[in-house]
C-alpha cells in the first residue's frame, strides 16, 4: 500500500510541475489564442539563466530566481513584439509554425552555449535527506517545488480574477473589438500575456531544474510533454491546467509504476497520456474545462 | 477549343470540360513535356556522385510526402503534426514484410511496385483511422490529436521487438528487367522511379482538385458549416483528406525504405513531421507547385548549412556547429517566411509568371 501512496505523491509532484509548465501556455492562449510550442525552450532558458546567475555570477539562488523571472519576462515581451505582433489574425497553422520556428531558433542559440550539450545541476540549498512519513518519502526540493508551484498558480488565478490587468486580459480573450472600444490596448495585453508566460516559464524552469537536474533535452521536451496536459485541461482554463496536470502526472507515475516491467512493457509513462488524451477528446472535444465555442456561419 | 491559344488575357472557359483540362494551351503542354524530358535526361548526361544523387532522391521523396500533407493541411485546412508517422507506416509496411518473409524474398525484390502501392494503401487505412477524430475535433485540438498519433507511433516502434525496437531493418536490393540493381546504379535507378511517382501523383492531385471532391475540400476548409449547408459532407471530406494524405505518405515511406535499403526509427520522428510542415509552408500552403518548391528549398538549405558549418568548423575546433546552426537556420527560415511571405515560394512563382506574361507592360 505504501508503494501506491508513494506513486500518488510522486504523481502529484510531477503533475504540479506539469501544471506550472502548462500555466504559461494557458496564459498566452487565454488572451491571444496562440498555442506556444516554444514554451519548452523558454523553460530551459529560464533555468539556464538562473544557473548562470547563481553559479557563474554568484548571486544567492533566491535572488537569481527572481532575476531570471524578470529577464524572461522581457524575453517574452520581446518575442511577442518581434514575431507574434505581425501575425495577429493569421490562420492557426501560421501561428503554430511561428512558435515552432521560434523554438527552433532558441534551440540553435542554446546549442551554441555549453548548456546545450552538457549536464549541470543546481547547488543544493535545501536539506538533502528526504522527509519520510509512514513509508512515503518526498525530498525537500520536491516539497518546496510543489509549494511554490501552488503559490504561483494561486497568484496567477487571483491576478486573472481580480486585478484590473487580469480582467482586461480576459476581456481581450473574450472580444477584441469590444475591449478596444472600452479603452483596453489589445497589443499591450498580448505583450503582457507573453511576458507573464515567460515569467512562469522561468519559475517552472527553476523548479524542474532543481528536481531533475539541468539537461537541455529534458527541459525543452517539456514544451511538447505539456501539450496533452493543456489540451486535456481545455486550453483556456487555469483550473483545467492544474487538474489535467495532476491527472497526467498520476497517470504517468501509475503507468510506469505498475505497467512497466510487466508483460514486457516499457516506457508506458510517456505514451499513456497521449492515448488517454485521444479517448477523452472523443467524448469532450474541448477538453475537460474548455469553453465550447459557438460558431456561426 | 478556345480561340485564345495563349490564354494571356483572361480565362474564357465556357464549359466544365474546358475548365477541367490539365493544360489550357498547347504551349503549356509542350513546355511541360520539354521540362519533363530534361528532368529525365539530365542525370544521363551529367552523372552526379552518389552523395548528391541521394540528396536529390531525398528531395523527391519529401515532395511525395509534402504533396499529401499539402492536401490535408493546405487544401482541407486540417493541421497534421503527425505526417512523419504516416510516412513511417509506409516504410514499416515494407519492413514488416521483410521481417516475416525475409528481405530478399521475391515479393520484396521483384514485385516492389506492388509493395509501394500496398504501403500507400496501408498508409491510407491508417490515415482514415487517425482522421476519425476530425469528425469531432477542430483546430488545435485536432492538431494535438495528430501529435498524439505521432507519439504513439514512436512508442510502438521503439517498444515492439517485431520492429527491431527502432533499429534498422534491412530491405533487399530490387530487380529491374535488366537484372539486379547494383550499388553503382542504385540511386540513379531510384531517381527515375521516384520521379515517375512524383509526376503521376502530381497529375493525380492536379486532377483531383478539379473534381467535385477537390472543390469540397476547399469549401470545407473555408467554412465547414456553410459547406454542410450546401449539401457536402464535411466529416467524410475530412476523413478522406486524411486517408489521401496517408496514401501519399505511405508511398513516400515505401520509397524511403527501398532507397535507403533499410528502415530505421529516426527518419520518422516528430522532428521530421515538423520538417514536412515547414516544407509545406515555405513552399506555399494550398498550392500544388508549393509542394515542389518547399522540399527543394528546405533540403537545399540543410545541405548548405551542413557545408557551411563544416567550413566554419575549422575555426572553432571542439565544437559541432551543425547542431546549433541547423535548428537556427531552419527556425529562422520558417519565421521569416511566415512573417514576410506567408503564401510561400509559390507566390514568387506566380509573380514571376505574371510578370513574364505581361512584359513589357506592368499590368
Amino acid at each position: 500500500m505504501s508503494y501506491f501512496f508513494q506513486l500518488v505523491v510522486s504523481g502529484i509532484v510531477v503533475g504540479s510541475i506539469y501544471a506550472l509548465a502548462a500555466l504559461g501556455l494557458v496564459l498566452v492562449y487565454k488572451s491571444s489564442r496562440v498555442l506556444n510550442v516554444a514554451h519548452g525552450q523558454l523553460i530551459a532558458a529560464g533555468a539556464f539563466i538562473t544557473y548562470a546567475l547563481t553559479v557563474m555570477v554568484g548571486i544567492p539562488i533566491f535572488f537569481s530566481f527572481i532575476a531570471s523571472m524578470i529577464i524572461t519576462f522581457f524575453i517574452g515581451m520581446l518575442v511577442e513584439r518581434v514575431f507574434l505582433r505581425r501575425l495577429i489574425g493569421e490562420p492557426i497553422i501560421s501561428v503554430i509554425m511561428v512558435t515552432i520556428g521560434l523554438g527552433s531558433i532558441l534551440d540553435g542559440l542554446i546549442y551554441l552555449t555549453p548548456f546545450g550539450t552538457e549536464n549541470f545541476s543546481f547547488p543544493a540549498f535545501l536539506p538533502q535527506e528526504p522527509i519520510a512519513l509512514g513509508g512515503v518519502s518526498i525530498s525537500w526540493t520536491q516539497l518546496v517545488g510543489v509549494i511554490i508551484t501552488f503559490l504561483l498558480i494561486g497568484g496567477f488565478s487571483w491576478f486573472f480574477k481580480k486585478s484590473t490587468v487580469g480582467i482586461s486580459m480576459r476581456a481581450v480573450s473574450d472580444d477584441q473589438f469590444g475591449s478596444m472600444s472600452v479603452g483596453i490596448s489589445v497589443p499591450k495585453v498580448f505583450g503582457l500575456a507573453w511576458a507573464t508566460a515567460g515569467l512562469s516559464a522561468a519559475a517552472a524552469g527553476c523548479i524542474i531544474g532543481n528536481i531533475t537536474g539541468l539537461n537541455f533535452d529534458t527541459l525543452h521536451a517539456f514544451g511538447i510533454v505539456v501539450l496533452p496536459v493543456v489540451i486535456l485541461g481545455g486550453l483556456d482554463s487555469i483550473l483545467g491546467a492544474v487538474v489535467a496536470g495532476i491527472i497526467m502526472g498520476l497517470i504517468q507515475q501509475f503507468a510506469s509504476g505498475y505497467l512497466d516491467g510487466n508483460w514486457g512493457l516499457n516506457g508506458t509513462g510517456e505514451v499513456l497520456p497521449y492515448i488517454i488524451l485521444l479517448f477523452i477528446l472523443l467524448f469532450k472535444p474541448h477538453g475537460l474545462f474548455g469553453i465550447h465555442e459557438i460558431e456561426r456561419v | 477549343m478556345s480561340v485564345n491559344t495563349w490564354l494571356a488575357t483572361g480565362n474564357f472557359n465556357t464549359t466544365y470540360k474546358q475548365e477541367q483540362k490539365t493544360f489550357f494551351t498547347s504551349l503549356d503542354r509542350s513546355v511541360f513535356t520539354f521540362f519533363l524530358l530534361i528532368l529525365f535526361i539530365w542525370p544521363l548526361i551529367f552523372p552526379l556522385s552518389n552523395k548528391y544523387m541521394l540528396v536529390i532522391d531525398n528531395v523527391l521523396i519529401a515532395i511525395v510526402a509534402v504533396m499529401g500533407l499539402n492536401l490535408v493541411t493546405g487544401f482541407a485546412g486540417l493541421i497534421s503534426i503527425g505526417h512523419a508517422a504516416f510516412v513511417g507506416i509506409g516504410a514499416y509496411t515494407v519492413a514488416s514484410f521483410c521481417r516475416t518473409i525475409g528481405d530478399t524474398h521475391v515479393i520484396i525484390t521483384h514485385f516492389w511496385p506492388v509493395m509501394i502501392i500496398l504501403s500507400g494503401l496501408v498508409g491510407a487505412a491508417f490515415g482514415g483511422l487517425i482522421g476519425l477524430p476530425a469528425l469531432r475535433l477542430k483546430h488545435l485540438y485536432l492538431a494535438i490529436a495528430t501529435l498524439s498519433f505521432q507519439m504513439i507511433f514512436q512508442w510502438v516502434i521503439n517498444f515492439m521487438s517485431f520492429f527491431n525496437q527502432g533499429q534498422t531493418i534491412s530491405v533487399g536490393r530490387v530487380f529491374w528487367f535488366t537484372g539486379k540493381i547494383g550499388r553503382k546504379d542504385h540511386y540513379l535507378f531510384w531517381y527515375f522511379i521516384i520521379l515517375t511517382v512524383v509526376v503521376l501523383l502530381g497529375f493525380g492531385i492536379r486532377n483531383l482538385l478539379k473534381t467535385r471532391y477537390g472543390r469540397c475540400l476547399v469549401a470545407v476548409r473555408d467554412n465547414d458549416r456553410a459547406a454542410d449547408a450546401m449539401g457536402m459532407n464535411p466529416g467524410l471530406t475530412k476523413v478522406y483528406a486524411f486517408a489521401l494524405a496517408g496514401f501519399f505518405a505511405g508511398v513516400a515511406g515505401a520509397l524511403h525504405a527501398y532507397l535507403y535499403r533499410g528502415v530505421g526509427f529516426e527518419s520518422f520522428t516528430l522532428h521530421e513531421s515538423i520538417g514536412y510542415l515547414a516544407m509545406a509552408i515555405v513552399g506555399g500552403l494550398g498550392t500544388l507547385n508549393g509542394s515542389f518548391w518547399g522540399p527543394v528549398a528546405i533540403k537545399y538549405l540543410d545541405l548548405g548549412v551542413e557545408n557551411l558549418s563544416e567550413i566554419l568548423g575549422h575555426y572553432t575546433p571542439g565544437m559541432n556547429l551543425a547542431t546549433a546552426l541547423k535548428p537556427f537556420t531552419f527556425g529562422l527560415v520558417i519565421v521569416l517566411f511566415l512573417m514576410f511571405e506567408p503564401r510561400g515560394i509559390a507566390n514568387w512563382w506566380r509573380i514571376i509568371k505574371s510578370y513574364t506574361k505581361l512584359w513589357p507592360f506592368r499590368y
